[in-house]
């Protein structure tokens, strides 16, 4: 996709796919194109050139049928604070074609999902952020949409309503829904998605899973081991399990950089141990996404 | 139920929660009637004004009679109460009595005076507590001495023929007398009927004055969609965008058709208005409530902010309706603006009204019908066009 605004370039070629049950992530700082790209794939923008295709049907803002198939989570609150949750739900869902007992139904269902039982009733304007937040994200999910279009949903959240929100994006994929995760939060990229694309400047600089961008980095997961003993042997000991790529004596015990500390960490301690040194502590740091994001754009992803 | 009308449907649910739109559409053109209608009526409505007028005629000629036979026939038609007095002081004591408003003093010498082609007097007396009174009574003197100096012209015009010998001013002479023939004529049915009683005035001038800014409430909604972020949800639903535009239209169009409905109804029971024949009403309700949602929505699609919409449609709204007569009538004549009043949607629903609340066809409101739904078409299809455009940016 590509869409320019005068002789602005918002975005100048993203291109991505999503398998039904996957979380995709946009990991990029504000700014980077991550509105524009959803807004194309939305059908709210014209890309100037390119083509979104979801479920097979071409994406575009006269294609009616099209969109039918697609669930926006605006990064703005887009309820009505005039009307209750139910209302709120009830009205959007029939724009998506729902009717009678189908919608009312389907309208409990997402209460129960997003947590709002008790407050079905109440205006939204008496609702906290949080509470709006989860609404928001339930009339995008109310008519089972085969791709879920999620832009930065939890910006200016509380972090229990954050935890909420997460845990049904994860609850979404499992059921099979296709989900596009927008974020400048690494965090929330690491955890939710199965695979990131890199958007910086209007362009994809790098995609992939977490693994696989971390690797195409060059980075190796650190574990640091406290310990007590003969750390000289431990340390030779450690640097003979397969897989450690480096293994030192420290102040405390071991500092250890390996490719895959979670698959080794069982061998590699019961080999310290066995050399002698008595284990008290042992921490893993993976490089994360942050760090990817520094090597492919040359800047942090706050900035 | 399409699209539009859900749309329009959630958007009345919102504004009769508002109350807002009620409030400028229904209570504040009912109370505003109603004052307007108390303080104001009597000075526009003639029958009930109550015209007691005096004459002492000392002349007691040919001439003078003419006059008084004047006031005799509007009399007769119930336009006034006329009381002949012998002498001055008593038709004074009568105005300071408050026994009548005014009073005409013929001096001796009128008849002389018109025949030898001089100028004459009538002098006027009148209550200062009946100003308008007052000012009638003058008018009706002046009309029939513009009558008698048309005549006296006529004459010497003819004279001078006779004599063979036409003066050059003879061209002058005819067109000024042609122009002193009387344009006031009391009786003149035509007049009566195309005028609305105050009451009726009233309440059709804040009916229609507040129309304008009940519909805006409908159009000012697309550019609150946008500020709020819905409008991103209504366009990615598998909806037309020109859905939502129809959206704001219909529910500007409901609103304007609610309020001028209850307010209808309301004169009619409460104050006792005379809209006229119901079929022709409705045209105008239908007319009137389309060019009212043509301009705003015009408002609609040129301001950035609701803000920004609601302040710019005041104005017009404002300007349009004292241009259009809805709070103080406007001539129908040549001047400026007379000619100006036609612009408005205001004058013409107005117009349309006097045309049928006189016991008219409901034809008679054809005319007006047109005009408003001329408004409607150009201005409607303008603001469509940069609507659409908004929306699809």
């Amino acid at each position: 996709m590509v869409k320019r605004f005068g002789d602005l370039t918002a975005v100048g070629g993203v291109g991505f796919s999503i398998e039904e049950g996957e979380t995709f992530g946009l990991l990029g700082p504000n700014g980077a194109g991550k509105t524009t790209s959803i807004s194309m794939v939305a059908g709210l923008l014209e890309p100037d050139a390119g083509e979104v295709v979801v479920a097979g049907i071409s994406i575009s803002p006269a294609s009616v049928a099209g969109k039918a198939a697609i669930g926006l989570v605006p990064q703005d609150l887009a309820i009505y604070p005039d009307l209750t949750a139910t209302e709120n739900l009830s009205f959007f869902g029939r724009l998506y074609g729902m009717r009678g007992e189908e919608l009312a139904k389907r309208v409990a269902e997402v209460l129960e999902v997003i947590g709002l039982v008790d407050r079905k009733d109440d205006l939204t304007k008496e609702f906290s952020g949080g509470m709006k937040r989860r609404l928001n994200i339930g009339i995008g999910l109310l008519h089972r949409p085969k791709l879920l279009i999620l832009d930065e949903p939890t910006v200016g959240v509380d972090p229990q309503s954050r935890n909420s929100i997460l845990e049904s994006v994860e609850s979404l994929s499992a059921e099979g829904m296709a989900v596009l995760y927008t974020t400048h939060y690494m965090e929330e990229a690491e955890r939710l998605c199965d695979r990131v694309a890199i958007i910086d400047e209007g362009t994809i600089k790098a995609e992939g899973t977490r693994r696989e961008l971390v690797s195409m980095v060059g980075k190796r997961d650190r574990i640091t081991i406290t310990a007590t003993g003969d750390l000289s042997r431990a340390a030779q000991v450690a640097g003979d399990v397969q897989g450690v790529f480096e293994a030192s004596q420290s102040d405390q015990g071991l500092e250890v950089l390996a490719d895959e500390a979670s698959s080794l960490l069982p061998e590699l301690l019961s080999r310290i141990a066995a050399g002698g040194a008595v284990i008290t502590g042992v921490e893993v740091v993976e490089p994360n996404l942050e760090a990817v994001f520094l090597h492919v754009t040359g800047k942090a992803l706050r900035d | 139920m399409g699209p539009a009308t859900r749309i329009a449907t959630k958007d009345l649910k919102l504004r009769i929660r508002d109350r807002s739109a009620f409030i400028l559409g229904i209570f504040a053109p009912l109370v505003l009637a109603v004052i307007f209608n108390f303080v104001f009526g009597g000075a526009l409505n003639a029958e009930s004004l109550d015209l007691r007028f005096g004459l002492v005629d000392l002349d007691d000629s040919e001439v003078s009679r003419g006059f008084w036979e004047i006031l005799s026939g509007a009399e007769s038609e119930e336009l006034l109460v006329l009381t002949d007095f012998e002498d001055a002081a008593g038709a004074e004591a009568a105005v300071e009595e408050g026994e009548i408003d005014a009073y005409y003093l013929i001096d001796p010498g009128m008849h002389a005076a018109v025949e030898a082609g001089e100028e004459f007097e009538i002098r006027i007396v009148g209550d200062v507590d009946a100003p308008t009174s007052t000012q009638i009574a003058a008018s009706i003197a002046e009309q029939f001495g513009a009558g008698v100096a048309g005549v006296q012209l006529s004459v010497a015009t003819s004279v001078a023929l006779l004599e063979g010998s036409p003066p050059p001013e003879i061209a002058v002479w005819g067109e000024e007398a042609a122009a002193r023939a009387p344009s006031y004529v009391l009786d003149d049915a035509t007049t009566e009927t195309r005028q609305l009683d105050a009451t009726t005035y009233f309440s059709a001038g804040m009916a229609v004055f507040f129309l304008f800014f009940t519909v805006q409430f409908g159009v000012i909604g697309l550019l609150e969609e946008q500020r709020d972020g819905t409008m991103a949800r209504l366009l990615a639903a598998p909806i037309r965008r020109t859905s939502v535009i129809a959206a704001k239209a219909l529910l500007s169009s409901w609103l304007g058709i609610i309020s001028l409905s209850i307010l209808i109804l309301a004169t009619h029971y409460l104050l006792d208005a005379s809209w006229g024949p119901p079929l022709g009403v409705t045209l105008l309700v239908m007319a009137g409530v389309l060019s009212a949602v043509a301009i705003m929505g015009l408002v609609g699609s040129v301001a950035q902010t609701p803000e920004g919409a609601g302040n710019l449609g005041a104005i017009i709204a404002v300007v349009l309706g004292m241009l259009g007569g809805t709070f103080f009538p406007i001539g129908q004549g040549d001047d400026l603006l007379s000619k100006l009043t036609y612009l408005t949607p205001h004058a013409w629903f107005m117009r349309g009204l006097a045309e049928i609340s006189g016991g008219a066809e409901w034809t008679a409101a054809l005319p007006a019908v047109g005009a408003l739904l001329i408004f409607a078409l150009v201005l409607g299809s303008i603001a469509w066009a940069l609507m659409r455009r908004r929306i699809t940016a």
